[in-house]
C-alpha cells in the first residue's frame, strides 16, 4: 500500500506545478481597435486634441439625412420615396398612426446631434486638462467646441421643441429643458464661446476642413458664432439683439448669397457622402425607389418665374406613386454625393436680417431684405403691404423657397402656430410639426 | 460488486487487455460473440464481474478469458448494445449473442471533462443523438440543420433559408441577450468555432448591422456525416463543469473513430434537389384593381402585358422558382487493430439553392486515429480539414440599396418586363432601385472558408491496482478558420448609377482557437467494491483570436471585380484576443449502481471580464437513484426507475469589447478625427452566471420496451448582461452592463417505445415533449427595446421589461384610443409547447420506413416583410375584403404579429437493403451490403403564418433575433435518392 501513496504523491506533486504554470496570469486588455475616450481626457497631446475638433466637425453631419427629410415630409415640402414605410406612414400620421419615440426618425438627429456634442465635450475637458497647449490655444478650443455645441442645440430645439443642454456627465443627466429657457442659455453659451473665441490669438492651433474655409481663425471663426447669436435670437423673438449679432457676423446684404461654412463630405474612409443627395432620375434610368419627391403644392405655389424651383427640383420622367402619394418633381439640390451642404448661408442671414427687422419695427429694411432675396431668384420687388404681418408672410414664403429641404420649413409654420395650414394629402393623414424626445431619455 | 461502471467502454476497452493478469488456480472460458444477424462482434468488453479481469473479443468475435474463481459472472458489453451477463460454474465455451440497445440506457455519457457514465446512472437529462438519428433519415447540410426535433429542450431558428444555413440554437430558453446565447460546441475536444461572419454587404444595401447580412454560422463546416454522436448538455447542472462558457449549454460532438476487425470501406451517393416550400403566389390582379391602386397609365401597363404574353411577370416564381441540384458523395474507411485504430472520411456535398447562382458546396476531409504506444499511454488524434464555399445573393433587410430580393419584389409591379434585351441590358425597375434578375445574374454575395480542426489527446496510466486506476489525461486542439468573404455590386446596378457606382467588399478573416486541458483522474473502489469513486481534477485553457478585415471600393471601373480598381476605397480592422483559465475537480460516487452521486466545482477566469484575473467559482453537485437496483425492488413491469436531481452553476463572461469606452474614427475633409462610438463600457463588468436545478425520472417498463424520461429544471440567470439604451443625450447610445435577472423554466418528456419487434416488422417509436417559461426577474433600470433586435416600438421588438417573458414582442400602441402609445406586448416568440414524433419501421429485414413530425405550438413572429408588400400593394390578399381591411389599420406591431406555429413533416424515408444472396450472386464476396432510398426534408408544413417559413430570424443567430421577418431567404424542401454500398 506504501508504494500506492507515493505514486499518489508523486502525482499530486505533478499535478501542482501544471497548476502552477498554466496559472499565467491574464494581461489587462486594452481596446487594440482604437484609443480609449479616457486617455483624451488627462495630458491629452495637441494632436490628440486636434483629431478631436475633426471628429466634431465630421460629427456635426450625423443625423443630417434624417433630420431633413423627417421634417421636410412633416412640413409637406417633400415625400421620401425609400425601403423604409413609415417615411410615408407615421411622418404623415398616416390612418390615425402617431409618431414613434422609438423609431429612426426620432432618435437619429438626436443620437446624431449629442455625439457631437460629447465629442465638443470631451474636447473641452481634454482642453482643460492638457499641459501641452497655450492659453490662447485652449480658448480657441473652447470657443470653437462651445459654438458647434450650440448650434446642435439649435438644431435640437428647432425638431424637437425642448433639449437637455448639461450633459457633460453621462451618469448626472440635467434636465429636459423647454424651449424657451434652453434658448436663453444657448444665446448665453454663444456668448461664452465669443469671449474664448475674442482671447485665442490669431489664428487656431488646428485646421478645419474646406468647409470653414474663410471662417478658420478665431476672428473669422468668431463671425459664425455672431451669425449663430443672430439666428438663436431671432428664434428667442429678440430682434434688436439679433441685429446686433448680425452686424458682427459675415452677414451682407450685398455679398455673395452663398458664403458660409459649409458641411463639407467625402466617400473616403471614415467620412461620410452628402445624405440628401438623391440620384437624379434620367428617362433611361428613373430612379423612384430611393428619391426625394417634391411636395406638389411646392411646385403649384411658386410665383412664376421663380429660378429656385428649376435649380432644385426637375420634373420626374415616370412619375410613379408610392403609398398612394405622388408628386411631378424631384430633388435637384445636390449636384453629386459629395456636393457640400450650407450650414448658415448669408441667403440665411439676409433673411434672419429681415425676421429681426420685422421684430425690431424696421419693415422697410425687412422690405428692402427681403426684395434682394426675391431679385436674386429673379421675381420683382415685393408688391404688398408694408404692415409686419403681410412681411411676416412674405419672409416665411422666401424662407420656404430659399431654404427649401434644408430642415427650416416645419419649424417655421411652428413658431408662427401656422402648421395647421398645412394640406392633408390622404384622408386620415395628420400634420406633426414636432419629434418626440426618444424613449431613451426615460422621461 | 459491479465493476463495469468505472471502466470507460468502446474508446478505452483496449486498456484492459494491458492489465495485469494475476493467474492462479484458473480455468479457462472461450467463445465468440456475435450479433442478432450472426455476424462477429470485435471489441466487446468481457469482463469477470467483482474483479478488474476481462478481455475483448478479437476480428472475429472470439474470445479467452482466465477465471480464478467459478462460480463467476460474465459481463458482456459493447457501445450500442444491451449488456448481457452470464453466470458460470467451471472452463466452458460460451457463446453469446447480443442485441443492439434498444433505449440507449447501456450508452455512456460524457459527464466530467474525462470521464463518462452510464446513462442508467446519469442524474442529466443529456440528450443522445447518434448518426443514425442524425443522418439516418435523410441527408442534411448542417449539424445545428438536423438537430430539429431531436433533442427535447432545444429550439431550433433557421435565419435563412439559403444553402449552407444560418441556424440559431437555443437550450432551454434564451440564456443570454447580449453575450453569446449560442451552446459551446466542443467537437472531439476542440473549441468549435461558430460565428457570424459579416460581409460588408450592409454598405451596398444599407442594412443597419452586420447581423441583417444574411451570413450563416461556421458550423456549417462541420460534416454531419462524420459525427459519431452528439450530446447535449442543456442546462447548468449538467454544463456546471464547463464553467463560465456553459450557460448557453454544451454540445459536444464526437466524431466517428475505427473500428477493430477488418477494414470497411462505406460508399455512398446521394443525389437530391432544393424547391421552395411556400411559395407566397401573386396578387390575383385585375385591371379595375390596378387602376383603383395605382392610375390609368398603371393600368394601360398591366393590359399591355397581359395581351402581350398572356399573363403577368411571377417575379416570385422567376426568382425563388429554380429547382437546386444537389449531390454528395462520400466515401470512408474504417479498421484496425488492436494497437492502431483509423477513420478515414471524405465527403463532398454540392447544393445548389433555390434562386440560381447560389449554392453551398463543402469539401471535408477526416482522419481520426487512435494508436496504443505502450501500456502506460496511448492517444488520439483528429484532423478535419474542410473547404466550404457558399454564395448567398440578396435577402433580407436593406435599405435602399435595391439588392434584397424580398424588398424588390415588394414593390416590382409584375406588368413590367425586367428580362435583359437581346443585346444583355437589363431594364431598369421603374418600381424599385434594383433590378432583380439583373441582381441574380450579376451581383455576387459569396463566402469560401478553408478550416482545420486538429483534436490530440494523450491518456497515460500512471498506476494501477486491484481497487485504483489512475490516469493523466492531457487533452487539446487547434481550430484555425481561414475565412474570405466577397461582395460585388456591378457599376451597371440600378440603385448604383449616378451614386454609390459599383461597390465591392472583401473580407479576409482569420480566427484562431487554442484549447488545451490537463485532468488527472483516479478511479478508487472502496467498500470492497461496493462504492466506486472518480476523482478527477484538472485546469484548462482557452485562447482565441480574431482578425478581421474588410476592403471596400466603390466606384468602379467598368467590369472590374478587384477592390483597387475603384475610385473610394476604405478599410476596417477588427481585432479581438479571448483568453479563458480555469481549474476543476469532481468527485463522482457510485454505490452499487443504486445511488451516484457527483459533487464538482471549477474556478474560472476570463479577459473578458472586468476584472481579468478574479476567479469565478462554479459548483455542481447531483444524485441519482436507481431504486430497480435495490434488493427489495419486485416490480417485474418496471425494469428501470431512476429518480435523479442535479444542480449546477455556469457563467458567461460579456462580449469581447465591453470593458472599453473607445473612440472611433470620423474624419472629414482629408483630416483623421475621434469620435465616442455609440457604445460605453464597463470596466467593471462580471460574468452572467446561472443556477440550474433540474429534477426528473427515467422510467423503463417491460424489459425496458418502453422507456420514460421526465425532466423539470429552473434555471436562474444573475446579473445578466444587457445592453440596454442610454439616454442619447449622454452622447452613448448603449451600455453593456450587469443589469437584470432572468429565470428560465420549463419540462422535457420523451418517451421510447418498441412497439413491434418480430422478425419481419419492427417499429420504434418516440414521442417528445417540451416547453420552456421565461421572466425577466430583475431589471435594474427602466424596461427598454433591446437594441439591434427588430427595428424599434413603431413596428415591435424586443422589450426587456421585469416580470414579462424575455422573447415577449412589443409595440408603441394606444389600445384605449387616448391619443398617447404605450408599449404593449403584442406576442411572444416562445412557443407554448413543442413536439416531435419519430417513428422507425423495418419490414421484412429489408425495407427501413421512417419519418420525423415536429409541432411547435404558440408563438408569434413579426412579419415586417408583410409590411413592404403592403406597401407596393403586391400581398397576395389584397384582392380579398380582409385584404384590405388590414391596409386601412395603422403600421403597428399589432398589425404584423402573426401566429408562428407550425406543424411539418422534417424528415421522411424509405429504404431497401438488397438481400446478402442477391449481393453475393450479383458481387461474390467484394461487396457486403447495399442500401437504396429515398427521403425528404421539410416536406410539408401546416401553418397560419403567412410567409415562407415560422422559422425566419432578420438578424442572425446571435442574442434575441429570431422571430422577426424582414424579406429572408425562402426555406426549401429536399428530396434525395440514396445509394450506399459497403465493402
Amino acid at each position: 500500500m506504501k508504494s500506492i501513496y507515493k505514486k499518489l504523491t508523486t502525482l499530486m506533486g505533478v499535478c501542482t506545478i501544471l497548476f502552477m504554470v498554466g496559472s499565467c496570469s491574464i494581461d489587462e486588455v486594452v481596446d487594440p481597435n482604437g484609443p480609449s475616450v479616457n486617455g483624451v481626457q488627462n495630458n491629452a497631446s495637441k494632436g490628440q486634441l486636434n483629431e478631436l475638433v475633426v471628429g466634431v466637425e465630421s460629427t456635426m453631419r450625423s443625423g443630417l439625412g434624417i433630420e431633413t427629410t423627417a421634417s421636410g415630409t412633416m412640413a409637406r415640402e417633400l415625400y421620401l420615396f425609400d425601403a423604409d414605410p413609415r417615411n410615408t406612414g407615421d411622418l404623415l400620421g398616416k390612418d390615425g398612426i402617431g409618431l414613434d419615440n422609438n423609431s429612426f426618425y426620432s432618435t437619429a438627429q438626436w443620437n446624431g446631434s449629442y455625439r457631437c456634442i460629447k465629442n465638443a465635450n470631451l474636447l473641452i475637458n481634454g482642453a482643460a486638462n492638457t499641459e501641452a497647449v497655450t492659453e490662447a490655444e485652449r480658448n480657441g478650443y473652447l470657443g470653437y467646441a462651445k459654438t458647434v455645441q450650440a448650434y446642435e442645440f439649435i438644431q435640437l430645439l428647432k425638431s424637437y421643441g425642448r433639449v437637455r443642454l448639461d450633459v457633460e456627465d453621462p451618469d448626472n443627466l440635467g434636465p429636459i429643458l423647454e424651449f424657451d429657457q434652453a434658448m436663453a442659455e444657448v444665446r448665453a453659451l454663444l456668448d461664452e464661446a465669443q469671449g474664448n473665441l475674442s482671447a485665442a490669438g490669431a489664428s487656431f492651433p488646428f485646421s478645419l476642413s474646406d468647409g470653414f474655409e474663410g471662417f478658420d481663425t478665431p476672428s473669422t471663426f468668431l463671425q459664425f458664432n455672431r451669425a449663430l447669436a443672430a439666428m438663436a435670437a431671432v428664434y428667442d423673438g429678440d430682434g434688436a439683439a439679433a441685429l446686433t449679432a448680425l452686424s458682427n457676423s459675415y452677414f451682407d446684404l450685398n455679398g455673395d448669397l452663398t458664403i458660409g461654412p459649409k458641411h463639407v463630405f467625402g466617400l473616403g474612409g471614415g467620412d461620410q457622402p452628402n445624405p440628401v443627395f438623391r440620384v437624379p432620375s434620367t428617362p433611361e434610368n428613373v430612379n423612384n425607389g430611393d428619391q426625394i419627391i417634391v411636395h406638389n403644392s411646392w411646385i403649384a405655389d411658386a410665383e412664376a418665374g421663380d429660378t429656385r424651383v428649376d435649380a432644385k427640383t426637375a420634373p420626374r420622367p415616370d412619375p410613379s406613386s408610392q403609398d398612394g402619394l405622388s408628386g411631378t418633381h424631384e430633388t435637384r439640390l445636390y449636384a453629386t454625393n459629395v456636393s457640400p451642404i450650407d450650414i448658415l448661408r448669408n441667403e440665411e442671414l439676409i433673411l434672419l436680417y429681415a425676421e429681426a427687422s420685422i421684430l425690431a419695427g424696421n419693415l422697410q429694411d425687412a422690405e428692402d431684405a427681403l426684395n434682394i432675396i426675391r431679385n436674386a431668384a429673379s421675381l420683382p420687388d415685393y408688391g404688398g403691404a408694408q404692415t409686419a404681418e403681410a412681411l411676416t408672410t412674405e419672409l416665411l414664403r422666401q424662407r420656404r423657397y430659399s431654404l427649401w429641404c434644408e430642415n427650416h420649413r416645419m419649424f417655421d409654420l411652428r413658431r408662427y402656430g401656422l402648421s395647421s395650414t398645412l394640406p392633408i394629402d390622404r384622408p386620415g393623414d395628420q400634420i406633426f410639426n414636432v419629434l418626440p424626445v426618444p424613449l431613451s431619455e426615460n422621461e | 460488486m459491479k465493476m463495469e461502471q468505472y471502466l470507460l467502454k468502446g474508446t478505452f476497452s483496449v486498456l484492459f487487455l494491458c492489465m495485469p493478469l494475476m493467474i492462479f488456480s484458473q480455468g479457462t472460458i472461450t467463445g465468440k460473440v456475435t450479433d442478432a444477424d450472426n455476424l462477429p462482434l470485435p471489441g466487446v468488453t468481457i469482463i469477470e464481474m467483482g474483479t478488474n479481469n476481462g478481455t475483448t473479443t478479437d476480428f472475429d468475435g472470439e474470445y479467452s478469458l482466465n477465471v480464478q474463481n467459478f462460480p463467476a459472472t460474465l459481463q458482456f458489453s459493447f457501445l450500442g448494445y444491451a449488456t448481457v451477463e452470464r453466470s458460470v460454474t467451471g472452463p466452458t465455451s460460451l457463446n453469446v449473442v447480443m442485441e443492439e440497445s434498444a433505449t440507449g440506457l447501456e450508452e455512456v455519457v460524457v459527464t466530467g471533462l474525462g470521464t463518462s457514465i452510464k446513462r442508467s446512472n446519469l442524474a442529466n437529462a443529456v440528450a443522445t443523438v447518434s448518426s443514425e438519428e442524425l443522418v439516418g433519415t435523410t441527408a442534411q447540410t448542417t449539424v445545428d440543420g438536423a438537430l430539429y426535433g431531436k433533442v427535447p429542450g432545444v429550439n431550433i431558428t433557421s435565419s435563412s433559408g439559403a444553402p449552407g444555413g444560418g441556424f440559431a440554437l437555443r437550450l432551454r430558453g434564451v440564456s443570454s441577450i447580449n453575450g453569446n446565447n449560442q451552446p459551446l460546441i466542443i467537437v472531439d475536444g476542440v473549441y468549435y468555432n461558430n460565428v457570424e461572419i459579416p460581409s460588408g454587404l450592409r454598405f451596398a444595401s444599407g442594412a443597419n448591422r452586420g447581423n441583417e447580412e444574411n451570413a450563416s454560422n461556421r458550423l456549417a463546416d462541420l460534416d454531419p456525416n462524420d459525427i459519431d454522436n452528439i450530446e447535449v448538455l442543456k442546462g447548468s447542472s449538467a454544463a456546471a463543469i464547463y464553467g463560465q462558457r456553459g450557460n448557453a449549454g454544451v454540445i459536444i460532438i464526437t466524431t466517428k473513430r475505427g473500428k477493430l476487425g477488418k477494414t470497411k470501406i462505406d460508399f455512398s451517393q446521394d443525389v437530391g434537389f432544393n424547391t421552395i416550400m411556400n411559395p407566397l403566389g401573386l396578387r390575383p390582379w385585375t385591371a379595375e384593381s390596378v387602376e383603383s391602386v395605382f392610375d390609368a397609365t398603371e393600368r394601360a401597363k398591366f393590359e399591355a402585358t397581359i395581351s402581350e404574353r398572356g399573363s403577368l411577370y411571377d417575379y416570385e416564381d422567376i426568382i425563388y422558382g429554380e429547382t437546386g441540384l444537389i449531390t454528395e458523395t462520400r466515401l470512408s474507411a474504417t479498421g484496425g487493430n488492436e494497437k492502431t485504430k483509423f477513420y478515414l472520411g471524405g465527403g463532398y456535398r454540392d447544393e445548389e439553392g433555390i434562386i440560381k447562382n447560389t449554392g453551398f458546396d463543402r469539401l471535408s476531409l477526416r482522419v481520426n486515429i487512435e494508436h496504443r504506444i505502450s501500456d502506460v499511454f496511448d492517444f488520439t488524434s483528429t484532423t478535419n480539414y474542410t473547404r466550404s464555399n457558399s454564395s448567398r445573393s440578396f435577402t433580407g433587410n436593406e435599405n435602399e440599396g435595391g439588392l434584397s430580393y424580398g424588398y424588390t419584389l415588394a414593390f416590382t409591379r409584375p406588368w413590367n418586363n425586367l428580362f435583359p434585351d437581346e443585346n444583355g441590358n437589363y431594364p431598369n425597375n421603374p418600381n424599385y432601385p434594383g433590378n432583380p434578375i439583373f441582381v441574380r445574374d450579376n451581383a455576387k454575395n459569396e463566402d469560401s472558408n478553408n478550416r482545420i480542426v486538429q483534436g490530440l489527446s494523450l491518456n497515460t496510466k500512471l498506476y494501477t491496482d486491484d481497487v485504483n486506476r489512475v490516469r493523466l489525461v492531457f487533452s487539446g486542439g487547434l481550430d484555425y478558420l481561414a475565412n474570405q468573404t466577397y461582395v460585388y455590386v456591378p457599376e451597371t446596378h440600378q440603385a448604383q448609377i449616378g451614386g454609390q457606382g459599383g461597390f465591392i467588399a472583401v473580407g479576409k478573416n482569420n480566427f484562431t482557437q487554442w484549447n488545451g486541458q490537463a485532468i488527472a483522474i483516479w478511479n478508487h473502489d472502496a467498500m470492497q467494491g461496493d462504492l466506486g469513486l472518480t476523482t478527477q481534477a484538472g485546469i484548462t485553457y482557452l485562447d482565441q483570436e480574431a482578425n478581421l478585415v474588410n476592403s471596400r471600393g466603390a466606384l468602379l471601373a467598368a467590369g472590374q471585380t478587384s477592390v483597387d480598381q475603384s475610385v473610394n476605397q476604405t478599410i476596417d480592422q477588427f481585432r479581438s484576443e479571448e483568453q479563458d483559465f480555469g481549474y476543476f475537480a469532481q468527485v463522482e460516487g457510485n454505490y452499487k449502481d443504486r445511488f451516484i452521486a457527483t459533487l464538482g466545482y471549477r474556478l474560472d477566469k476570463s479577459s473578458r471580464n472586468g476584472d481579468p484575473n478574479k476567479f469565478y467559482g462554479f459548483p455542481k453537485a447531483s444524485l441519482a437513484v436507481n431504486m430497480t437496483n435495490f434488493d427489495f425492488w419486485n416490480v417485474e413491469a418496471i425494469s428501470q426507475l431512476k429518480l435523479r436531481a442535479a444542480y449546477g452553476e455556469t457563467g458567461n463572461p460579456a462580449g469581447f469589447g465591453a470593458t472599453f469606452t473607445s473612440l472611433g474614427t470620423s474624419n472629414i475633409g482629408g483630416n483623421i478625427g475621434q469620435s465616442v462610438l455609440g457604445s460605453k463600457g464597463d470596466p467593471e463588468v462580471e460574468p452572467e452566471t446561472a443556477q440550474e436545478l433540474e429534477v426528473g425520472f427515467d422510467m423503463g417498463l417491460f424489459g425496458n420496451r418502453v422507456s420514460i424520461e421526465a425532466t423539470y429544471y429552473n434555471k436562474q440567470v444573475k446579473d445578466l448582461i444587457l445592453t440596454r439604451a442610454l439616454p442619447a443625450s449622454s452622447g452613448f447610445t448603449q451600455e453593456t452592463t450587469n443589469l437584470a435577472d432572468l429565470r428560465n423554466q420549463g419540462v422535457e418528456l420523451a418517451l421510447q417505445s418498441i412497439v413491434f419487434d418480430e422478425e419481419d416488422f419492427s417499429w420504434k417509436s418516440g414521442v417528445q415533449f417540451y416547453l420552456n417559461r421565461s421572466e425577466v426577474t430583475r431589471l435594474d433600470v427602466p424596461a427598454f427595446p433591446q437594441p439591434g433586435a427588430g427595428f424599434g416600438l413603431g413596428l415591435g421588438t424586443f422589450f426587456i421589461e421585469e416580470g414579462k417573458p424575455v422573447t415577449q414582442l412589443v409595440g408603441n400602441l394606444d389600445l384605449d384610443g387616448d391619443g398617447t402609445s404605450t408599449p404593449t406586448q403584442v406576442g411572444n416568440v416562445e412557443p407554448d409547447f413543442q413536439m416531435a414524433f419519430n417513428n422507425n419501421m423495418t419490414l421484412f429485414g429489408q425495407v427501413d420506413v421512417s419519418f420525423l413530425l415536429q409541432w411547435k405550438k404558440g408563438g408569434e413572429n413579426l412579419n415586417l416583410s408583410k409590411f413592404l408588400t403592403d406597401l407596393g400593394q403586391t400581398t397576395p390578399d389584397l384582392e380579398t375584403a380582409a385584404g384590405q381591411e388590414r391596409l386601412g389599420t395603422p403600421a403597428n406591431a399589432l398589425r404584423f404579429v402573426e401566429p408562428a406555429g407550425y406543424l411539418r413533416l422534417r424528415e421522411a424515408a424509405v429504404y431497401y437493403r438488397l438481400p446478402s444472396e442477391t449481393i453475393s450472386s450479383l458481387f461474390g464476396d467484394t461487396v457486403e451490403g447495399i442500401k437504396l432510398g429515398v427521403s425528404g426534408r421539410n416536406i410539408f408544413t401546416i401553418t397560419d403564418y403567412s410567409s415562407y417559413d415560422p422559422e425566419v430570424s432578420v438578424n442572425g443567430g446571435a442574442g434575441l433575433s429570431s422571430g422577426i421577418e424582414v424579406t429572408p431567404f425562402p426555406s426549401a424542401k429536399q428530396f434525395y435518392f440514396h445509394l450506399n454500398v459497403n465493402f
